[in-house]
């Protein structure tokens, strides 16, 4: 037994001095690495600024350490580039191979170099990698998925749509991300997403009525009008809110119906929607919930009331059993006039 | 063989045995967060978590915080809250009847003004004085309250939020910048599937922190403050990422977490019977979800980053670890039902039991094996090459356990940039075996005594504010 513990403790002692040896030496290395980077990077910059500008500079001699370096900094410009800025910078990725790179990669074994890969293909903005990109759509790993569904959004490779709205029904793909994606394919993503507000889950009916809001197209009023009759409470909410952001007046009688609907939060959301669109209409109906409704509510209209009708609420607030939401609201107000 | 003998010989092999299981449990961990680590690493640069910043689908965020006798610290904090990188958030401070200047401060530096603001009136809490907005920052609302400890001002807290989801943040804490929008990003992903998240705490001791950002990684000039970096490591980046993988995370800590509102409010707010009120939250939440065979998760993210003080004295640091053993206690005792039950799952099966085991009688254990040994030896039980050899295990052991941390938050994170502070630090994580991990030990078998006689004090934390440039040697 004692014999055991010893050697177990010689191979404990082993493995902690190779443990902290390691630890001392890979932060060295990777130090040394980090500091030749960032060399290169500052002595690069003037050559990827140049590019971006329209040059075509000359990269002579640059090692395989140099030109991934150049790479890796262009991609970093172009994901926060658009227009003729970033179809240049594509057309060097294409030239010098680094889309072909990125597209090989993306057959790796491995789930993140796929997975960086298809981040890097939506960076360098190459409308080469739609197709192998939607195929990752279906990758078994989901970041890899994930970046696919990004990089699609960023190319607003509108022929994706069908796939990416695939994706958020399966929920293969984070929400945000195929939410945002479809978001970035603008007006093309909202044929597909008008045909959500009918499928039968209500979370889907809910996110395309969301995200119809988001694209902030009034063509999608009448569609989104449709849904405030919805049987479930959240799509009428969400669909509430998506007409507020669109701000169609068409609308603004259909939410002044929802005010009475019996649910509080589509109540919420309606006033949230008539603010916004400071649709006087609806001050008589706002001022009631503010005075009678439960605390969202009325919290909610007397909100609502502050962005359409300021002095009304000063007004009303001053007199005899005003609500404590119009009494907040009130002090908002004043102490807003004041600064 | 006398029965003293065979009682002390059973002890150390039953010592032993557990010493064994629970340094495979530690391995384990270590080997899980490694590899979640690693994939949490890769998936960082296409986490698109800088699109989410401008998409108009992130939802807001309410960030509380409690405050009690904060003035060293608050507007530092509430600083770095209102400038944190995120689409829509409002900063809610709960003055929680400080008697010094923690009110005095906010009112002068954020132009303060009285407003009637209305609360919810869901959870109970202590009556509310006033209500506060600032003039210049339209998102920072001040609530004063009457005393009622940190859980009642979070409850006061989660009834004046506006938001679907609110940020539970320490008085003494700075969040970096971004961190808002990584904690938050699980929540982005899955909306209906997540219903809370934590971030890891790190210690700014000896950080250099200006206008309420912490600019630079510094190395703690308090030995106590050192310690606590290995151990907040070791705690964070092995034991949390492990317990996340396995969808068991029984704590997020008080300094930062972020939860959903209704469901916060259903299983009724923090609990004020309790001092460890951030575990005791989680684990309700655990339970209320699995009681309705709701499919949930509740995540630990490494890499949001809340910087906190470590205590720097002795006297205060034992009252905090008093104070959280003795939380964990009440919160294992109060839902002891699911201890075993395999209704729970995994929480029921292995988290639980492991918490009680291990992390709760831990100290007891521990303390009777350093009695049972020497006891032992004397009465020829043990031969001394045997203890001797168990005790450079159990050091060696220690030492492999913290160095892997280290190694951990090196792979992934490097916030150290000096590399005589990851040495320092490795040399914290062999000396730490020698008495400061005793200390700890001690100081959670003294909670044992404030469970039996029922005690609930919180104690004065004295903080010197992260502000300073450097803080005083111990």
């Amino acid at each position: 037994m004692g014999g055991v513990l010893v050697v177990t403790a010689m191979v404990l002692l082993g493995i902690n001095v190779l443990l902290a040896a390691g630890l001392m030496l890979y932060r060295l290395r990777l130090a040394r690495i980090d500091r030749r980077k960032r060399q290169t990077e500052d002595r690069l910059r003037p050559l990827a600024l140049g590019l971006v500008e329209g040059d075509r500079p000359e990269t002579p001699g640059l090692t395989p350490f140099e030109a991934g370096v150049f790479a890796e900094l262009l991609t970093r410009y172009a994901r926060r580039l658009t227009g003729v800025a970033q179809e240049r910078l594509t057309d060097f990725f294409e030239a010098d191979g680094h889309v072909d790179a990125q597209l090989r990669l993306l057959d790796s074994p491995r789930s993140w170099r796929r997975a960086t890969a298809a981040a890097a293909l939506g960076d360098m903005g190459s409308v080469r990698a739609t197709d192998p990109l939607v195929a990752h759509l279906l990758d078994s790993d989901r970041d890899v998925r994930s970046a696919a569904a990004r990089s699609l959004g960023q190319l607003c490779a509108t022929s994706a749509v069908g796939a990416l709205v695939r994706c958020m029904v399966q929920g293969t793909v984070p929400r945000i991300v195929a939410g945002d994606a479809l978001l970035a394919m603008g007006p093309a993503a909202a044929p597909e997403l008008r045909l959500l507000l009918a499928h039968d889950q209500p979370q889907i009916r809910e996110r395309a009525a969301e995200l119809l809001g988001s694209l902030g197209r009034p063509s999608d009023t009448a569609a989104l009008l449709e849904s405030l009759r919805d049987t479930s409470a959240e799509v009428r909410a969400k669909a509430a809110r998506a007409l507020g952001r669109l701000g169609d007046e068409r609308a603004s009688a259909a939410l002044r119906e929802t005010l009475a609907d019996r649910v509080p939060f589509v109540r919420v959301a309606s006033c949230h929607s008539l603010g916004a669109m400071k649709d006087q209409a609806a001050v008589p109906s706002l001022l009631t919930l503010a005075q009678t409704d439960s605390f969202d509510a009325a919290k909610a209209a007397a909100q609502a009331l502050a962005s359409i009708d300021p002095e009304t609420v000063l007004q009303v607030a001053a007199t005899e059993g005003a609500s404590p939401h119009l009494h907040e609201k009130a002090d908002v107000i004043a102490m807003e006039s004041r600064s | 063989m006398s029965v003293l003998g065979q009682i002390l010989e059973a002890v150390s092999i039953a010592v032993l045995s557990y010493f064994v299981l629970l340094n495979l449990a530690y391995l384990s961990f270590t080997f899980i967060a490694w590899r979640d680590l690693s994939r949490h690493q890769h998936s960082r640069g296409h986490a698109a978590t800088e699109e989410a910043l401008a998409s108009p689908l992130s939802p807001p965020v309410s960030l509380l915080l409690p405050a009690y006798n904060e003035e060293a610290g608050v507007v530092e904090s509430v600083r770095s809250l209102l400038s944190l990188r995120y689409p829509e958030h409002e900063v809610i401070v709960i003055n929680d009847g400080s008697t010094d200047g923690t009110l005095q401060r906010l009112k002068e530096e954020f132009d303060l003004v009285p407003v009637r603001k209305v609360l919810r009136e869901g959870i109970p809490h202590a009556p509310v004085r006033s209500a506060y907005r600032s003039s210049r920052h339209p998102a920072l609302w001040v609530i004063d309250k009457e005393n009622g400890g940190k859980a009642d001002a979070l409850n006061c807290g989660v009834e004046a939020s506006r938001y679907p989801f609110f940020c539970a943040v320490d008085g003494d804490t700075i969040i970096e910048e971004d961190a808002l929008l990584k904690i938050a990003k699980p929540i982005m992903d899955d909306p209906d599937l997540v219903a809370a998240t934590g971030g890891i705490v790190r210690i700014a001791n000896g950080c250099r922190v200006e206008a309420g950002r912490v600019v630079e990684v510094g190395f703690p000039r308090s030995r106590l403050a050192a310690y606590q970096v290995v151990e907040y490591f070791r705690a964070f980046l092995v034991g949390r990422v492990a317990w996340s993988r396995l969808n068991s995370l029984l704590i997020i800590s008080g300094a930062f977490g972020l939860f959903r509102r209704s469901l916060v409010e259903a299983v009724g707010g923090y609990s004020t019977a309790t001092i460890g009120e951030d575990m005791e939250l989680v684990v309700r939440l655990h339970r209320y979800l699995r009681d309705r065979g709701e499919e949930y998760r509740i995540i630990f993210i490494p890499d949001p980053v809340c910087w906190t003080e470590a205590p720097e004295q002795i006297a205060v640091l034992g009252r905090q670890r008093r104070r959280w053993h003795q939380g964990m206690g009440e919160t294992l005792w109060r839902h002891r039902r699911l201890i075993g039950n395999p209704r729970y799952g995994v929480l029921g099966l292995s988290t639980m039991p492991y918490f009680t085991v291990f992390e709760f009688l831990g100290p007891v254990v521990e303390v009777v094996g350093y009695l049972a040994f020497p006891l032992g030896y004397m009465m020829g039980v043990v031969s001394l090459s045997m203890l001797g050899a168990f005790l450079v295990l159990a050091l060696l052991v220690g030492m492999l356990l913290s160095l892997s941390a280290l190694l951990l938050e090196e792979l992934n994170f490097r916030r150290h940039t000096r590399h005589r502070d990851i040495l320092r630090l490795a040399g914290y994580a062999v000396l730490e075996n020698f008495g400061y991990r005793q200390l700890t030990s001690w100081w959670r078998m003294r909670a044992f005594l404030d469970l039996a006689l029922g005690r609930r004090e919180w104690g004065t934390m004295t903080r010197r504010g992260l502000t300073r440039p450097h803080p005083k040697t111990e």
